[in-house]
């Protein structure tokens, strides 16, 4: 049985830059990936924008993940490509993986895991929608899929439902290949995406967004006729009346992504109720000593730059994993955060870096963000704006903070008072 | 009951607007009711369940246009002239089991079905249970059939090869009569034949699954209630007929018959004419249709939706067999199971389903209400089961007549036309067995006018296409190496391989479609609903069948899934 050091699942972006760190850090690596071809999602994510943050360009989605690829076919990783992982079994020093690809089933050993599987878009029937079952019915992804790798017009007009930057950049996308957008339908009262993207794709082609307003139900047996809209209260239920019928072929749904943890859930690995994705230390490591996980497994992201960042991040973690006893601070965050990640804080780690991820839960301005230990304050941060669909990271120096075992870290967003230009 | 006691009571409730008369043992229900309800009121008014003497209504409904059947766009000559011993007509779990019996003998056999796939109507929108009976009493078809073909189904799914699993069905109450339920019992299982009926303590409920709610006094458990894929079953049944020698029309319409002297002597199809010596009239909801272009029309169908839910199979766990709570509701509807949680053959759960009456046939919208009448209900039996949890819903549309039983019988007025009408639930259950004494009927119709031998060479096992997920590894491997297609996973929600998708491509009743792959291998059947899959899915069928991926279809002959290539997508060959 082959034998590894860091086993990373998943070779988008967040798994290839943990392979690449974990291989710099000298562990010996294997990647697995399902696909016929190194770098996930971004294979077909054609558009722009992405890299501002890590290389200072506006690169496409393949330019971006070929660096990363070409990187890893120079070392010693080694690429498992069209591999899936079957059943998993964790041993009393590592975990043995058992592999399905072209060649059988073969079986591995590795001390530890980084798990970057990525998500998964949420489907029609997940957002209630109802009505007939005919084909034009897309995610944002699969339609993507279907136009940038296969060629394939899949709408000639259509609706989008959910203003998520994948629904936005599929509007703009559409358009350009000549089909009639009739509007980007959104059941909150803000857009979900980057306000780059409202910008780019809707305002710059002068396709209409509808806040607060949601798709009920799909007309049409075979290909889809119709759909209906409705107006929603604040509360999210549809406003009898409203409704309306929009003759279209297509519904386009960007309705949220859901991180894909089922083999995390199969080794055991407790997920956060707010992230869906794993519980992790500040090394992104799992409440399952060896698993760690990264990118949008661990929570969804809305830059590439931040998932290469973070599976750089686990990869080093995952090739230094000694196994040890450890002491931890709790981290709690109240309703006004969506969420943050990680969730606990290893103290017998370097704390002078501990990178975080939040979402707020609503949009703010002129925010504050509280840090507190055990209920001391222990810094602020302000902030211009924070809205949910915009991810914050924070570093934070955590090594003076006089840490304890079962000291609690809580978060909390407050508005700013007596500000003018409020 | 008396025709005279009938219109009394439907003057009483109607006012004179609809009235019943008796002609040739039928009774005719006419008269003008705008709402659907009241037409459905009126028939079981002039009704008696379980007689043989059928209301067929004639009352003009002027509530709202009723749609016209849904037909593909294909129009050719390819049966044009066809001479056939006996044409079925419905690809549902009734038609391809009859199919299946009579290719035992050596007989021209074809059966035709105006949708794309076996099994599109009911047979592949129910809940998939192998019923046990307990709620059918003695004295009518449904009961006699429920119990025989719930005994053939391990040799049945065996020789077929598609997974069958006796998981149980047991419920418990809130009533507190523990008399009544051990009666209920008692009289079932010696009176009615229901040989598996169990009394349960709730001591013993709770044994059998911890999960269900606390504070269920009793119950009872069936444990012969199994569960089937009833899509799967159909396809394996229509692939057998056609391995021995049966042949399988899809998206052809019978448009219309031409009757001389109580005689069908012509089909008239979208696909040319047909000559057949016997039909077969399995056309579920369309049965009274059938009927009607055969001169024989004596029963009605009135169309019952019903909508069931499927949760991610991390659910599988909270339920292991089929599962409900009985409980007062003077609300309930009479004419249903009820429903109850099912743990399904793939290890999902079903939820479902609920029953409304239609005049729509094929009206397959879910409605939210639905899916809401059902989690209310059912969480009283294990409310560990969210809404969250849904992957997908559907509806079916249920065929039944007005006296709720089967109908499998020869023509009243048409001699060469056998009836298998009101097949709803447990019509799954039931079609193995009358199946074989439907075919019998069939074969006897036809010596009446030629000589009929045995297929001495029908073989009954049909071989699956193999489950490469639920083999053990080293099985595995070795198919692997034989077909390295079946290492390469496509669906991973469901971990069905390429190799799989090409095995049902290439399998006796080809359905190159997305759903056609989906009903048969399950690529698209998990929790992402085929958004990472049905991409590939595309591109196999393509490949495999030599077709563009422009051309490769959702389902029917007009869902089309793209508009063709993108600006300048000819450029890649």
């Amino acid at each position: 049985m082959l034998k590894y050091d860091v086993t990373v699942i998943g070779g988008g972006p967040s798994g290839l830059s943990a392979a690449l760190s974990a291989d710099r850090a000298n562990a010996k690596t294997l990647l697995i990936e399902r696909e016929a071809s190194l770098g996930g999602i971004l294979k077909q994510c054609i558009h722009d924008g992405f890299g501002l943050l890590r290389f200072g360009e506006k690169l496409s989605g393949p330019e971006y993940v070929y660096r990363d690829i070409k990187a890893v076919y120079e070392t010693d990783i080694d690429v498992s490509l069209l591999t899936f992982v079957t059943k998993t079994e964790k041993t009393d020093d590592g975990f043995i993986l058992h592999l399905v690809n072209r060649d059988g089933v073969t079986s591995v050993f590795t001390k530890t895991i980084v798990l970057c599987t990525g998500c998964r878009e949420r489907t029609a029937k997940q957002v209630k929608i109802h009505g007939t079952r005919p084909a034009g019915v897309f995610t944002a992804g699969q339609a993507q899929n279907l136009v940038n790798l296969h060629g394939l017009m899949v709408t000639k007009k259509c609706v989008i439902l959910g203003s998520g930057d994948i629904g936005l950049i599929m509007a703009r996308r559409l358009t350009l290949e000549g089909a009639e957008v009739m509007g980007v339908y959104e059941i909150k009262s803000e857009p979900s995406g980057l306000s780059r993207n409202i910008a780019q794709c809707l305002n710059d082609f002068d396709i209409p967004l509808h806040l607060s307003t949601t798709v009920k139900r799909v007309y049409g047996h075979d290909r889809l006729e119709a759909v209906e809209v409705a107006k929603v209260d604040e509360k999210m239920n549809i406003i009898p009346g409203t409704e309306e019928i929009i003759p279209c072929d297509a519904l386009i749904l960007s309705v949220g992504l859901i991180p894909e943890n089922e083999i995390a859930e199969d080794l055991g690995v407790t997920l956060d109720r707010f992230t869906k994705g794993p519980h992790t230390d500040n090394s992104f490591m799992t409440d399952v000593e060896g698993i760690f996980a990264a990118g949008n497994c661990l929570h969804v992201n809305d830059l590439v730059d931040y998932v290469s960042e973070n599976g750089a991040l686990a990869g080093k973690a995952a090739a230094e994993y000694v196994k040890k006893e450890r002491k931890y601070a709790k981290i709690t965050i109240d309703r006004t955060l969506g969420y943050i990640v990680p969730q606990e804080i290893d103290l017998t780690t370097d704390l002078s870096k501990v990178e975080m991820y939040f979402r707020s839960f609503s949009t703010v301005k002129n925010a504050v963000l509280e840090i507190k230990i055990d209920g001391n304050p222990f810094m602020e941060k302000k902030y211009m704006v924070v809205r949910p669909p915009e991810m914050e990271k924070l570093v934070l120096d955590l090594s003076s903070a006089g840490l304890t075992e079962n000291s609690v870290i809580s978060f909390g967003i407050v508005k700013k008072e007596g500000d003018i230009n409020g | 009951m008396q025709l005279k006691k009938i219109n009394e009571n439907l003057e009483k409730e109607f006012a004179g607007r609809v009235s019943a008369s008796l002609e040739d043992n039928i009774i005719h229900v006419t008269g003008e009711l705008d709402s659907w309800d009241d037409v459905i009121k009126a028939c079981t008014m002039a009704s008696e369940r379980y007689s043989k003497t059928h209301v067929v209504n004639d009352i003009r409904f002027t509530g709202a246009e009723i749609p016209e059947t849904r037909v593909p766009s294909l129009n050719d000559k390819a049966l044009d002239g066809k001479q056939v011993d006996v044409l079925v007509i419905g690809g549902g779990i009734t038609g391809v089991t009859v199919l299946r019996e009579l290719s035992k003998w050596n007989l021209k056999l074809l059966l035709v079905d105006k949708e794309a796939d076996l099994a599109y109507h009911g047979s592949g929108r129910n809940d998939g249970q192998v019923h046990c009976g307990y709620d059918l009493s003695k004295g009518n078809l449904k009961h006699e059939y429920v119990l025989k073909g719930n005994a053939m189904y391990d040799k049945v799914c065996s020789e077929l090869g598609i997974p069958f699993k006796r998981v149980g069905q047991y419920g418990g109450t809130l009533s507190d009569s523990r008399l009544a339920i051990k009666l209920f019992c008692f009289v079932k299982k010696h009176f009615h034949g229901i040989k598996d009926m169990e009394y349960l303590s709730a001591k013993r409920l709770y044994e059998i699954d911890p999960n269900l709610n606390p504070g269920l006094k009793f119950g009872t458990l069936n444990s012969s209630v199994g569960v089937v894929s009833p899509y799967e079953l159909t396809i394996a049944y229509g692939e057998n007929a056609i391995m021995n020698g049966a042949e399988i029309s899809l998206n052809t319409y019978v448009k219309d018959m031409e009757v001389f002297d109580g005689v069908i002597n012509k089909v008239m199809t979208n696909r040319g004419d047909i000559y057949p010596k016997v039909v077969i009239n399995a056309a579920g909801v369309f049965a009274e249709d059938v009927a009607k272009m055969a001169e024989d029309r004596f029963f009605s169908i009135h169309p019952r939706r019903g909508t069931n839910s499927i949760t991610d199979k991390k659910t599988g766990k909270y339920v292991k067999g089929v599962t409900s709570v009985k409980y007062h509701d003077p609300n309930a509807p009479k004419n249903t199971k009820g429903g109850g949680i099912i743990h399904t053959i793939h290890d999902n759960l079903l939820l479902g389903p609920d029953a409304v009456e239609t005049y729509e046939k094929e009206n397959f919208e879910t409605r939210q209400e639905s899916i809401n009448v059902v989690f209310n209900k059912q969480e009283k039996a294990c409310d560990k089961i969210k809404q969250s949890d849904i992957i997908t819903y559907f509806t079916g549309v249920r065929a039944p007549t007005f006296e709720e039983d089967f109908i499998l019988e020869r023509g009243r007025a048409v001699k060469n036309i056998v009836h298998l009408a009101g097949i709803q639930s447990p019509g799954l259950t039931a079609a193995p067995a009358f199946a074989i004494d439907m075919a019998e009927l069939t074969v006897n119709i036809l010596k009446e006018t030629m000589e009929v031998t045995e297929n001495t060479s029908f073989n009954p096992v049909r071989k699956p296409i193999p489950c490469l997920k639920d083999m053990p590894l080293a099985e595995r491997d070795r198919m692997i190496k034989e077909n390295p297609d079946y290492g390469i996973i496509v669906c991973r929600c469901e971990e069905i391989s390429k190799g799989e998708i090409i095995d049902a491509l290439k399998s006796p009743l080809t359905v190159p479609t997305v759903d056609g792959v989906k009903k048969r291998v399950r690529p698209g059947m998990g929790r992402c609903q085929g958004g990472f899959c049905m991409p590939q899915v595309i591109k196999i069928i393509s490949e495999t069948m030599g077709i563009p991926e422009a051309e490769v279809l959702k389902g029917n002959t007009e869902a089309f899934i793209s508009f063709g290539k993108t600006k300048g997508g000819e450029i890649d060959a």
